[in-house]
């Protein structure tokens, strides 16, 4: 659950986002719009894996800014890759432990629960399966427990959007296929449900916890989950052109994802989430 | 002629003081709060109960009240009957019964009985400064709306002992026995456990109503069919509670699970389904919400929304863990229209909200409209009424007050618990 320090939305001083890629830029430009100065940092400006990485950091800051930690090597695979995010997450907790600012908002994800909660909640018990998952929920406690400044945590669900440079099972990698006019192969017959959500609502209530310095923990899910299956269905009725959608003998057992999203609407009741269609149609334009 | 006295005008104290009036006792009324004595005084009763004001009425002769606490001496027993607050975690706040309890007993008569009639932890009753001789626990049973009922025709009395193997004093058996209904004397701590046992049997068969009707709404079964399957069944039972609602409302129920789950945690005892009960509560109270959201939100940011009822339950004016008034705080950018038979719109503390004067009044012109109390009277509107002095269709009527069929043929898009669309 969040709670808001400003009962009214009230333009933070300036946004600093670390980590400027898919996520940061559509949350920078979320904030920009607001009318809100944003400082977003690239990797190129800022190494968090650099030796000097705190001390940079720490320059670029001011009391009264209010920092988006979304950087991170994703998704952490294996005990290196989970080592490397640590050591960013590290950086960050130094440097706000030593230097103070207004607020600080950690985007997650919502693989820090465990595979069988459900219907996901803020208050569903954080037990991670798998080496993605339990790099973000360290990296959540290390940032609430070192770093001294109010928290927002928001663990969003899987992720779809025009520029995802990530081409991974569902919504992007179907519609880039169907571009194409290639086969969707789906795993099973795709059978699996989740709840995938538009980067721009990810980014409209980053926006939004900022604007009320909020502090807690938010899931950001649209409340309606549907099958891999079905979302392949919606992409090839649009593509406009025959794609062939195959099922593939099952390797794993079919596990479902549904989030109760009420803690969202009592945080933000005036906002509401892209239907999945309409979502779809944004990312395929680009828009 | 056995007098007994009742210390603390709360619901509980106010009600079981006038049903022991009823079975022919005197009584004397208690509370130090001057301002409450006066208005019972004045039959002006501080809670609303069915029947209650004519059965104070009929029984004004057998009745004294007082705030003087010295007025308890004349009493053969004494009753704590306070309420016991909780905090938002669901803990009791015992400090006003402890405080209660230190004032009554220097005013006791020597022969005088002391009976703790509010809900007390294991333990609690054992420790208080009395002979053991004259010192008992009762387990109470109020239900808000129901009080007066359960007061008067309680189906046993559960009475916490010093030691059970001892007969009841004579004044008690025969006060107890004017109820004609079976008396269960055990050790102290065994009658505190019920109290909170009989709680947690209510709230395992809610918390199963609330997750099959659920389950119901996913999958085109209609909960309310499948209940009178389960009542017609033995082991269930014909008065067993399955009929969903929006998660454990009042603190009384979320009381006992706190104990429950400290208890078990200072004991070592396994209790995660009590965990679960609550978490299941939590997830159904938001079910109004969420649908509200779904069905008209989504579509019509701005919606203008009716909502009939504050009230946490009917007959009752009690606010306390009200779904109601819990769904209208998360509702405070958009305009609202409010009513209900006795909770003033002001409760509800609402920035956007007008009061209606009466449920057909709420319903004007908005987009939407929310039933949220099942007070009888709502069960008593006409859909097409409702039909045409809305704006919109969508009707969320938890508690299925409307007539479906009646509600689809107004042309309403109506929604109930345990039931999808369809049904």
């Amino acid at each position: 659950m969040l709670t808001h320090a400003h009962a009214e939305p009230k333009s933070p001083s300036r946004v600093v986002v670390i980590g400027a890629g898919f996520v940061g830029n559509s949350i920078a430009r979320a904030v920009e719009r607001r009318g809100v100065p944003v400082l977003a940092l690239k990797r190129a400006d800022l190494d968090l894996l650099a030796d000097n990485a705190a001390e940079s950091l720490a320059k670029r800051l001011r009391a009264d800014d209010s920092v988006v930690f979304v950087s991170a090597q994703a998704p952490a695979r294996n005990a290196a890759q989970l080592i490397q995010n640590l050591k960013m997450a590290e950086v960050v907790a130094k440097t706000l432990a030593a230097q103070s600012v207004a607020h600080l908002v950690y985007i997650s994800s919502d693989a820090v629960y465990a595979d069988d909660a459900n219907p996901v909640t803020e208050r569903s018990s954080v037990q991670p399966a798998s080496m993605h998952g339990m790099m973000h929920a360290a990296r959540e406690l290390m940032l609430r427990t070192e770093a001294k400044v109010p928290l927002a945590i928001l663990r969003p669900s899987l992720l779809y959007g025009a520029a995802d440079p990530h081409n991974g099972y569902g919504p992007n990698r179907f519609r880039r296929l169907a571009a194409k006019g290639e086969t969707i192969t789906l795993f099973g017959e795709g059978e699996e449900m989740r709840d995938h959500v538009l980067i721009d609502d990810v980014a409209e209530i980053a926006a939004a916890t900022l604007a009320h310095r909020s502090t807690g923990v938010l899931n950001i899910a649209t409340g309606v989950s549907t099958s891999f299956r079905r979302i392949a269905e919606m992409i090839v009725a649009r593509a406009g052109r025959p794609v062939e959608i195959k099922g593939t003998p099952r390797q794993n057992p079919i596990t479902h994802r549904h989030f109760d999203i009420a803690d969202t609407l009592k945080a933000f009741p005036a906002f509401h989430f892209t239907p999945l269609a309409k979502g779809l149609e944004l990312a395929e334009t680009g828009a | 002629m056995t007098t007994v006295g009742f210390a603390g005008l709360t619901h509980l104290g106010l009600v079981s003081a006038v049903g022991t009036a009823s079975k022919g006792f005197n009584v004397v009324g208690y509370d130090a709060d001057l301002e409450r004595v006066s208005s019972v005084l004045a039959g002006k009763l501080p809670v609303v109960e069915p029947d209650l004001d004519a059965l104070f009425a009929a029984n004004a002769l057998r009745q004294t009240w007082s705030d003087r606490v010295e007025d308890l001496g004349r009493c053969d027993i004494v009753y704590i009957a306070t309420d016991v607050p909780t905090d938002d975690r669901g803990r009791s706040d015992l400090s006003g019964i402890a405080a209660l309890i230190d004032r009554v007993i220097p005013a006791l008569k020597p022969s005088a009985l002391l009976v703790v009639l509010c809900q007390v932890p294991p333990g609690f009753t054992r420790k208080l400064p009395l002979d053991a001789d004259r010192l008992y626990y009762q387990v109470e049973t109020l239900v808000f709306g129901r009080a007066v009922e359960r007061a008067t025709q309680p189906e046993r009395f559960i009475v916490g002992c010093a030691d059970p193997a001892k007969p009841l004093p004579d004044v008690y058996a025969a006060l107890l026995g004017a109820f004609g209904c079976p008396i269960l004397p055990m050790r102290y701590e065994s009658a505190e456990l019920a109290k909170i046992a009989i709680n947690c049997c209510l709230v395992a068969s809610v918390s199963v109503a609330n997750t099959l009707a659920e389950l119901s709404e996913g999958v085109g079964a209609d909960w309310h069919e499948i209940v009178p399957a389960l009542r017609l069944d033995r082991r269930i039972g014909a008065y067993s509670y399955l009929v969903p609602g929006l998660g454990i409302a009042g603190g009384n129920l979320e009381r006992d699970l706190a104990t429950v789950l400290r208890l078990s945690e200072q004991t070592g005892s396994e209790a995660s389904v009590i965990a679960s009960f609550l978490a299941n509560s939590r997830h159904r109270r938001d079910w109004a919400l969420r649908a509200l959201h779904r069905e008209v939100l989504a579509v019509k940011p701005d919606a203008t929304l009716g909502v009939l009822g504050l009230a946490y339950k009917e007959n009752t004016h009690s606010t306390k863990n009200s779904p109601s008034l819990e769904l209208i705080s998360h509702l405070k950018h958009l305009p609202l229209r409010l009513y209900d038979p006795v909770v003033p719109a002001s409760a509800a503390g609402h920035p956007r909200a007008v009061g209606a004067k009466d449920a057909l009044d709420a319903a004007r012109g908005v987009d939407a409209l929310l039933l949220l109390t099942p007070w009888p009277e709502f069960r008593k509107l006409a859909p097409a009424e409702l039909a045409r002095a809305m704006a919109g269709r969508v009707v969320i009527d938890p508690y299925r007050l409307l007539d479906p069929a009646q509600a689809r043929a107004a042309g309403l898009n109506h929604h109930s618990l345990g039931a999808g669309p369809s049904c």
